[in-house]
């Protein structure tokens, strides 16, 4: 009896899940099926888009390059400060709390309003970031990625046994650094897989920040997607089906990349290994010992002028002062966003939970099975463009006449804080050492009281991490909330996002400083929480010296 | 100079030809409004009690937004309505969710449009027609003198209410832009002298579409075949003055032309932190409102192109399967009386009445009418071929 119900949990389990993870291909298939109109012949006339091809490669590119960058940038910032400093990882989650919970699109602002020509930092023509171009967007998305991938990093570290790795690198006589690239990164590699198909899958198909910042002549992709997407001109509607068939290919390309990265790197790695190599880095050390300060500096020059901008003091103005500044914009608006906060809120506690509680049921289902199955199932919901995806759902929504209201916005969310949940806990969860539970069931635990008391308990660190996240995923949603929500669900995004699309930077930059508030407080108090659960022992290795 | 001044003559002669016929729809219009004394809109207003009306309106204009909060208030205490401004950031996600709903019963009850989203809304279905003989106000609708009865090329027939006036202009510098009108040549006279200060949104962005449109008007001494569907033969005679004009104009532009503003918005930040000697805007009096509030400096002044600006008009429609339509025709005769039209003129919004009783000759600029619909994917598809690439 007892396996009969086992077993029929287990099946309504892993039916529960596969529910979640293929609501993202259900929202492509109906939010792609192209009108009756959409022929072949739309294709070729995509096709012969001017500056089509320059447009692909340069998505392609900013896509994979900023995410490489970025995930090379981070690890050596993590070994650095995981064998160079003796406040470690607590320390360094809290520092990472501010520079996670300014959104995207705040951070390009403030970069080109410091450093582009006409900013307030620009030098001259050579070292100022232009405008509008490639290298802003993809500086703008490493600024905003390194962070992302240090917190997954520390994620994945606590379940390493990082500190055998490197004594054992001791013994072999490498120094540290080498030790790290040569032991330590092939294996974190692997865990970061997922975190890297999510990166470059946003890259590829972010529309905000690359509307401000990207090139224009022309346009990324994804601009144009967006683009003809959103019209209804003649002809455009059907542009853009093909064209997110196209941005689908585009994204199948770079996950077939980004495994033949991981492969070539590993093998790179273990090759040298055996040559017995030792790795010089040299002046990318140093970049890695100054990058967090100095991101940490930048962000807090944004914080202020965006302060300074919502309390209405105009950068370049002739006619203000530091004596006009006022509140008058925060009284005013304070009485409209306590609702919205407090809906962003709510669906992202609830978003977020929901998501961590499905990622560790499915993980722990595959677990059982034996057998994992491949990633980009899991995670469909942030690779996938989700603009069409969204749709689908929301004309399955409307078919369903449920109405509107904030449990369908959450339900909305669901699948991207899954998808996230899924990205940070998989690497944890699979470096838990079954050893513990075969102990505890040697004490005579049953299998429930292992999970909850060896495995959870073990893992809880890295949900808290997950839980910060995925509930800044959820703040950050627009299109979703919008488009499931129908305007009856508001939050601090929804706002934001629209207010953005104006010309005033005094409410806009109130609205994104309010924005950051919620994602702040989760990476603050979940940093504060892990530090506490984790103790110091498994943050700082004590192997500066050798 | 004696052509341009005849063609003038004609351009004067076509709009007068196309006012007298909007007249003669007008009267027709006019003969079927409704009175509001009618029993027919006392039971509008008894089925509105109480209602909600979600409306759909950009989100991205502080002083829209302020706007719509006051309006919000006093239709509440007017008539017991409850309006609930759903905040997009472009028009076209109205359009999508209507596409979607395909019939079935809408999440919007009103929703700001014009344009091609009308165009396709109307062509499909998805609005509520009748709007103009069962809205009280309407009657008060400027039709003899505001281009107001046709939406770029595609006619209003009772599915869209005009609500305001666009007019496009420059927001400039006045020491760069020293007369309240330009031509074409003036403007690259001023973008040569003032290098990397002159640019304009990016078309197909409606801004930049516009600014093309009336470069093309100027070039052409308003050639009378843009204000027909464009020919093959028209297009070739036409273009090429603009395309020659451009590459000129273009190593002169803010970046050399290799990158444009996205949008208007963006544009305005721009010449804000002054990198530009101008911005472009469809609300004529965005000028004088944002100098009130200091967000632009003194020597801020509003320029035009010397063939008058294009106008065209803003609009609210009703989705045919809105739920509380009754609440939203309350809503938009709200917005077409005296009180609120002259707030949305008078105070921070600053935007053109489109009622007879208000209009003000000195708040508008000197009208252009479009050019034939067809003109702007034309020019929208060639520039990218051109430029965009």
């Amino acid at each position: 009896m007892a396996t009969t119900l086992r077993r029929l949990s287990r099946v309504l389990g892993w039916w529960l899940v596969m529910c979640i993870a293929s609501l993202p291909v259900w929202g492509i298939l109906f939010g792609l099926w192209p009108d009756e109109d959409t022929s072949i012949a739309d294709l070729s006339r995509l096709l012969a888009y001017q500056g089509l091809g320059l447009s692909l490669s340069q998505s392609m590119f900013s896509a994979l390059f900023s995410s490489l960058v970025s995930l090379y940038l981070a690890f050596l910032i993590y070994s650095q400060y995981q064998s160079h400093s003796k406040v470690g990882g607590p320390w360094l989650e809290k520092y990472l709390s501010p520079l996670l919970s300014l959104p995207h699109l705040a951070i390009a602002l403030g970069l080109v309003f410091l450093f582009s020509e006409s900013g307030v930092f620009f030098v001259n023509g050579d070292i100022g970031l232009p405008r509008k171009g490639l290298s802003t967007f993809i500086m703008a998305i490493i600024i905003k990625e390194v962070p992302f991938f240090l917190l997954i990093l520390i994620a994945v570290g606590r379940q390493l046994p990082l500190h055998g790795w490197l004594l054992q690198g001791r013994a072999l006589g490498y120094d540290i650094s080498t030790s790290w690239w040569l032991l330590v990164f092939p294996n974190m590699l692997k865990q970061m897989r997922l975190a890297l198909l999510a990166a470059s899958a946003y890259t590829l198909s972010v529309v905000d920040m690359n509307l401000l910042v990207g090139p224009n002549i022309p346009e990324l992709f994804a601009v144009s997607v967006y683009r003809w997407q959103g019209s209804f001109s003649e002809g455009d509607q059907a542009l853009g089906f093909w064209a997110n068939v196209l941005l689908l290919v585009l994204l199948a390309v770079s996950i077939i990349f980004l495994y033949c990265h991981e492969k070539l790197a590993i093998k790179v790695l273990q090759h040298w290994t055996v040559l017995g190599r030792r790795i010089r880095l040299g002046f990318v050390d140093t970049l890695g010992q100054v990058w967090l300060p100095a991101s940490g500096l930048l962000i807090l020059l944004m914080v202020l002028v965006f302060t300074l901008w919502s309390l209405g003091f105009n950068w370049r103005s002739d006619t203000f002062s530091l004596r006009n500044l006022n509140t008058h914009l925060w009284q005013d608006e304070w009485l409209f966003v306590a609702l919205p906060l407090q809906n962003a809120l709510l669906i992202g506690v609830s978003a977020a939970i929901l998501g961590i509680m499905f990622t560790l049921l499915a993980l722990e289902l595959q677990r059982q099975k034996g057998r994992y199955l491949p990633d980009y199932i899991w995670l469909l919901g942030i690779l996938l463009p989700q603009l069409s995806m969204v749709l689908g759902w929301q004309v399955s929504h409307i078919w369903l006449e449920g109405g509107y209201h904030s449990g369908w916005v959450v339900f909305a969310h669901f699948p991207f804080t899954f998808g996230y949940a899924y990205l940070v806990l998989k690497g944890p969860f699979q470096s838990i050492d079954a050893n513990y539970e075969l102990i505890a069931a040697s004490f005579g635990y049953s299998p429930w009281q292992r999970w909850w008391k060896i495995r959870f308990r073990l893992l809880f660190p890295a949900t808290l991490s997950a839980f910060a996240i995925t509930f800044a995923v959820s703040i950050a949603q627009y299109i979703p909330t919008l488009m499931i929500g129908a305007g009856r669900v508001t939050t601090i995004t929804t706002e934001a996002v629209a207010i953005g699309t104006g010309s005033q930077q005094d409410v806009a930059a109130l609205y994104i400083l309010l924005q950051s508030l919620l994602p702040l407080a989760a990476f603050l108090i979940t940093a504060l929480l892990s530090s506490r659960v984790a103790g110091p022992k498994h943050s700082t290795l004590e192997i500066s010296r050798c | 100079m004696i052509s341009r001044r005849f063609s003038t003559k004609l351009i004067g002669l076509i709009l007068l030809v196309s006012l007298s016929i909007s007249n003669v729809m007008a009267e027709d219009l006019v003969a079927e409004t409704l009175d509001e004394t009618s029993a027919k809109w006392q039971q509008t207003l008894k089925v509105a009690k109480g209602k909600s009306v979600y409306f759909y309106a950009w989100g991205g204009s502080k002083a829209v937004n302020e706007y719509l909060r006051w309006a919000k208030r006093e239709i509440a205490k007017q008539y017991g309505v409850r309006l609930i401004h759903v905040k997009v950031t472009d028009p076209g996600e109205a359009v999508a969710r209507l596409k979607a709903e395909n019939g079935r019963t809408s999440a919007i009850d009103l929703t700001w449009v014009n344009g091609e989203n009308f165009a396709y809304l109307k062509q499909h279905d998805h609005l509520l027609g009748n709007l103009w003989s069962s809205i009280p106000n309407v009657a008060n609708l400027a039709i003899d003198t505001l281009p107001i009865t046709v939406d770029f090329g595609e006619s209003m027939d009772g599915y869209e209410v005009p609500w305001g006036i666009g007019q496009f202009n420059l927001i400039a510098e006045e020491a760069v832009f020293s007369n309240a009108q330009f031509s074409a040549d003036d403007l690259l006279t001023i973008a040569r002298n003032n290098p990397e200060t002159v640019t304009y949104p990016r078309p197909p962005e409606f801004h930049g579409s516009t600014f093309l449109k009336q470069l093309l008007v100027n070039l052409t001494q308003g050639d009378e075949r843009l204000y027909m569907a464009a020919t093959e033969v028209a297009q070739q005679d036409l273009l090429p003055k603009l395309w020659a004009y451009l590459d000129t104009l273009h190593p002169y532009l803010w970046q050399q032309g290799k990158a444009f503003p996205t949008s208007s918005s963006e544009q305005f930040l721009l010449y804000q932190q002054k990198s530009l000697s101008m911005a472009v805007s469809f609300n004529p009096n965005q000028w004088i409102k944002e100098k009130a509030t200091k967000q632009i400096p003194e020597s801020s002044v509003r320029r035009s192109f010397i063939d008058g600006a294009i106008t065209n008009s803003h609009n609210l429609a009703i989705p045919k399967f809105a739920p509380n339509s009754e609440a939203a025709k309350v809503v938009i005769n709200f917005m077409l009386s005296e009180q609120a039209q002259q707030l949305k003129f008078a105070g921070e919004w600053g935007d053109p009445s489109v009622l007879k009783s208000m209009f003000d000759s000195r708040s508008s600029l000197p009208a252009h009418g479009e050019p034939h619909s067809s003109w702007q994917l034309i020019l929208e598809d060639a520039w990218q071929q051109r430029y965009g690439g």
